[in-house]
């Protein structure tokens, strides 16, 4: 188990290497000097001192080799550099916004699970049925509806119209723990409603699939009841690609949670990100996304031990 | 299914995408307002003649914006996912086709882009380059050419396999030939269900980025924007948010739709088809159909399992049900073994299933009865009795062992606990350890001590078979069924397990056992009696030993002169295949096989199964013909 994890983590730590030096790559291929395209706002050329002394500032003007390796050393530091807009420290502003974004992630996907996958087992259990072809209906709409349609929606009726729910906002658990409950139900049932569907669906074929298997066959010969069948034979082996699938759609969210947070006024991580990319805050835009994408990698290496703990034949291979 | 009526389930997805592509491509000659001029007087109008779906904030026609914005979204998705479908299926062609290096420089390279979440690249690019359609439409290529470089490189290296290609190579065609011509069509299908779903996905990534400012820039029409737009106004004018949402997710559920229903057409290997899972059996017969009429049924005469002219069909009661088995009647008597013999679809296993009541669901029964003899002496009708009866028969009084050990083993389960589940599933509540290791010592598991907490990957292919052995004779159950259990096993241990199960059968006095196989030479080692069929029909019954000597049915005889035995050179096949379920001849159905068939013999129904000599059962009137 141990050499397992080790080689998973080898192969997570190279990815995130790889997606750092990808992004160095690509900010330096770019035709043109990244300071005069980050300083050639709305198509007016920029003042030349303005350019020389933004190009010091992101050490442009040092040969590429020395740039690259210490933008490699900064960033194993956990140091992203200071905003071109406002000067802060980068590293501070992902540190403080990155909790709400992963907190409302893992609402949605604790939401998305709850919901899922007892009614993928349902359908599963009636394949064919009524009650089968009523949720995969209903989970084809889900899965059709775009998120930030689902948000505009729900503000649109639950908060102007009916007045039910605040439209948006943020307030911090360990001041209001109810209102911020609250304020964070709203955005994590938005992203829910697509996920579940997605959940549903796997959750149900693989279910299916597992049903149709012989030892599942081979304990109903043993004379187990039909529930202790679905608990112990059943659900347990199909959940290898429920796992996959919500991992990866959790991986997803951790960029597209943007257009939910922009919706909500939820102050995360993802809308951080807009900003910067609107005022093209490159050293921001470089720290998030690598953070991002870390988190990204992290994931899946989780979710590849955790493999390893479900199911005893991954261990050895 | 004919490829006519496959096609027919897209038909109307495909049908209503083509109007909506119509619909964009004919906006500019349609009479509509121009989309962009403003009407600063005339905003947020609620619908009219002039303005069907009213007017926006600034004035600006809704429905030609929906419209225009139906051009700008399809285009930009449409365009995306060519160049995706273009750049990826090349890189996936060239890596599998060639390997090595070429796949790390185009597969595996284009996949670094699958480490990045999917939005998150996209706001990259837009950093990069800044807002527009064409910026729009190269960073939607980029993220999603991996998905089709993955599909092409996986689906090439199957098809590179194939015979035909590798003929082509031999006959000396070049790479660039067989690439293009051969390989490329043989994975048109997925790629074709995959360009559909990327549209899809590239119209919500556009819209959504629109929305967020960041993707089609004003005053362009885009739905993204509309929605944006309409957002900022929602309290004055809330419809203003429901065009541009129904249209959005419309579009999407058209797509989705489409290519769903060309999924299930063009990848067939997708579907999971109901066939799958458990058999339902009428719930509503909750009376135990044990009958307590007979207590003397445990005279000894009375057979433990009696199996009266079971008819199995596949599709139940409609016109082009397929019957699979028919009227199939044998009887087990305590502590006797029957060898259940015959080729692949004869109806073997699916005849032993429904004594256990585990058949597939789209197999039901249509006639007969399987009637079984408990140790108390009851009887029940396996066929009729409620589910909850049956599964509580399950195990306790009939057990199976199936033929692939590997496969009816949970694979997450220590095997300890799987052998345990047959003795708590009928009650057994303390000393449940114990009793497992001494199944397993019963068995000839070595160590199983340590073996009981060891997963079904650790062990050899016969020991998994001891562990299913172990589990099925957990409650000494009267009646075993072996589905062929050595079949899949190397055949020194096939010699192993058939020495334990005749160990077994010695030693729990009155066992008994209905053994399925194909091999003749295991029902002279291990049955009493033996049961041949044929094509889903009994075709002779009787003693081992007799049957051997003198076969009394044409196909018992083929079989035995195809066993191969001791110094025999020659090998005699029977020629020819077993008739499927929907092309059952009339008459016998072994005639067009049979050395003996006469021109009488392939008409009529098929001939009576008959006791020919006391103890012996034959459906053949021409070799039996002193006796008919």
């Amino acid at each position: 188990m141990l050499a397992f994890v080790a080689r998973r983590l080898a192969i997570a730590l190279t990815l995130v290497w790889v997606v750092a030096s990808l992004v160095f790559v690509v900010i330096h291929l770019i035709p043109g000097d990244p300071a005069e395209l980050l300083l050639s706002q709305g198509g007016v050329a920029p003042d030349p001192g303005a350019i020389a002394e933004l190009r010091e500032r992101l050490g442009l003007d040092r040969p590429l080799l020395e740039q690259y390796l210490s933008y490699l050393a900064s960033i194993l530091q956990g140091d992203f550099g200071l905003s071109l807009l406002d000067g802060h420290p980068i590293a501070e502003e992902i540190a403080l916004r990155l909790p709400r974004t992963l907190e409302l992630i893992a609402a949605a996907g604790l939401l998305s699970v709850l919901i899922g996958l007892p009614l993928g087992v349902l359908a599963a259990r009636r394949a064919g049925g009524l009650t089968d072809r009523i949720l995969s209906a209903w989970a084809g709409f889900a899965l059709s509806i775009p998120v930030f349609v689902v948000g505009t929606l729900m503000v649109l009726i639950l908060a102007q119209q009916l007045r039910w729910v605040p439209a948006g906002g943020f307030v911090a658990f360990s001041e209001n723990p109810v209102r911020h409950l609250t304020l964070l139900m709203l955005p994590a049932s938005t992203i829910a409603v697509g996920l579940s569907a997605v959940i549903f669906r796997i959750a149900r074929s693989s279910i299916l699939e597992v049903l149709s298997r012989d030892h599942v066959r081979a304990a109903r010969a043993r004379g187990l009841e039909p529930r202790r069948i679905l608990a112990r034979h059943v659900v347990r082996n199909a959940l290898s690609p429920v796992i996959t699938v919500l991992a990866l759609h959790l991986g997803s969210l951790l960029g597209g949670t943007v257009l939910v947070e922009y919706v909500f006024n939820w102050p995360g991580l993802s809308g951080y990100l807009v900003t910067a990319v609107e005022a093209r805050d490159y050293p921001e835009v470089v720290g998030i996304v690598l953070v991002i994408s870390a988190l990204f990698v992290l994931l899946n290496f989780i979710v590849d031990v955790l493999y390893g703990v479900l199911d005893p034949r991954v261990r050895q291979s | 299914m004919s490829g006519a009526r496959r096609w027919r389930i897209a038909r109307v997805p495909a049908a209503l995408v083509a109007g909506l592509l119509l619909c964009a491509l004919l906006t500019p000659i349609l009479p509509l307002p121009d989309p962009v001029k403003q009407e600063i007087a005339n905003r947020l109008a609620t619908p009219s003649a002039e303005h069907w779906l009213g007017t926006d904030e600034y004035g600006r026609d809704n429905l030609s914006r929906i419209l225009w914005g139906a051009r700008v979204s399809l285009s930009v998705a449409l365009a995306a996912s060519a160049i995706a479908a273009l750049i990826g299926t090349t890189l996936g062609l060239l890596g599998g086709y060639f390997r090595g290096l070429v796949e790390l420089l185009t597969v595996r390279a284009s996949e670094v882009v699958l480490c990045l979440p999917p939005l998150l690249l996209a706001l990259l690019v837009v950093t990069l380059l800044g807002p527009g359609a064409t910026t729009l439409t190269l960073a939607l290529s980029i993220l999603f050419a991996p998905a089709f470089a993955r599909l092409a490189y996986g689906e090439t290296l199957s098809a590179r396999e194939l015979d035909y290609v590798a003929a082509q190579h031999a006959l000396g065609a070049g790479s660039p030939r067989i690439l293009i011509r051969t390989i490329l069509p043989n994975i048109a299908s997925p790629l074709i269900v995959q360009f559909s779903l990327t549209v899809a996905s590239a119209m919500v990534l556009e819209s959504g980025l629109s929305f967020l400012g960041l993707g089609v820039v004003p005053p362009s029409p885009s739905w993204g924007l509309m929605i944006r737009g309409a957002r900022a106004s929602m309290e004055m004018a809330p419809l203003q948010l429901v065009w541009p949402c129904l249209a959005l997710t419309g579009t999407v559920l058209l797509l989705n739709q489409l290519c769903d229903r060309l999924r299930d057409v063009l990848d067939p290997r997708g579907q999971y088809g109901a066939m799958a899972g458990r058999s339902r059996r009428p719930a509503t017969q909750s009376n135990p159909a044990r009958s307590t009429d007979s207590p003397k049924a445990s005279d000894t005469h009375e057979p433990l399992l009696a199996v009266q002219g079971l008819t199995l069909r596949a599709g139940g009661d409609a016109p082009d049900a397929l019957e699979l088995v028919r009227e199939v009647s044998f009887d087990v008597q305590a502590g006797e073994t029957l060898a259940v013999v015959g080729e692949s679809g004869s109806g073997k296993t699916l005849t032993v299933l429904s004594v256990m009541g585990l058949l597939p669901d789209a197999v039901k029964p249509v006639g007969g009865s399987i009637r079984l003899r408990d140790r108390d002496g009851a009887t029940y009708d396996l066929l009729s009795c409620s589910e909850e009866s049956i599964r509580s028969l399950r195990g306790r009084e009939i057990a199976m062992i199936f033929q692939d050990p590997a496969s009816s083993l949970n694979p997450l389960l220590r095997i300890g606990e799987q052998v345990a589940e047959s003795l708590t599933a009928h009650g057994l509540r303390e000393g449940v350890r114990p009793r497992v290791l001494s199944l397993l010592k019963a068995v000839g598991l070595p160590d199983p001590e340590q073996q009981i907490d060891a997963f079904p990957h650790q062990l050899s292919g016969g020991q998994r078979q001891r562990v299913m052995i172990a589990a099925a004779i957990a409650n000494d159950p009267s009646l075993l069924l072996a589905d062929e259990p050595t079949t899949a096993l190397d055949v020194t241990v096939q010699a192993q397990i058939l020495e334990l199960l005749n160990r077994l059968r010695a030693s729990h006095r009155g066992m008994s056992m209905i053994f399925v196989t194909h091999n003749l030479a295991v029902v002279n080692e291990i049955a009493d009696r033996v049961c041949v069929m044929y094509a889903g029909e009994v075709v002779e019954v009787g003693p081992v030993s007799a049957v051997f000597k003198d076969p009394r049915h044409p196909y018992t005889a083929a079989l035995i002169r195809s066993t191969p035995e001791g110094e025999m050179e020659r090998l005699n096949t029977i020629s020819g295949t077993v008739p499927q379920p929907d092309a059952m001849p009339s008459g016998c159905r072994f005639a067009a096989r049979c050395d003996q068939a006469k021109s009488s013999c392939a008409s009529g129904g098929s001939p009576e199964l008959l006791e020919v000599r006391p103890g012996r059962l034959s459906r053949c009137p021409v070799i039996n013909q002193e006796f008919a």
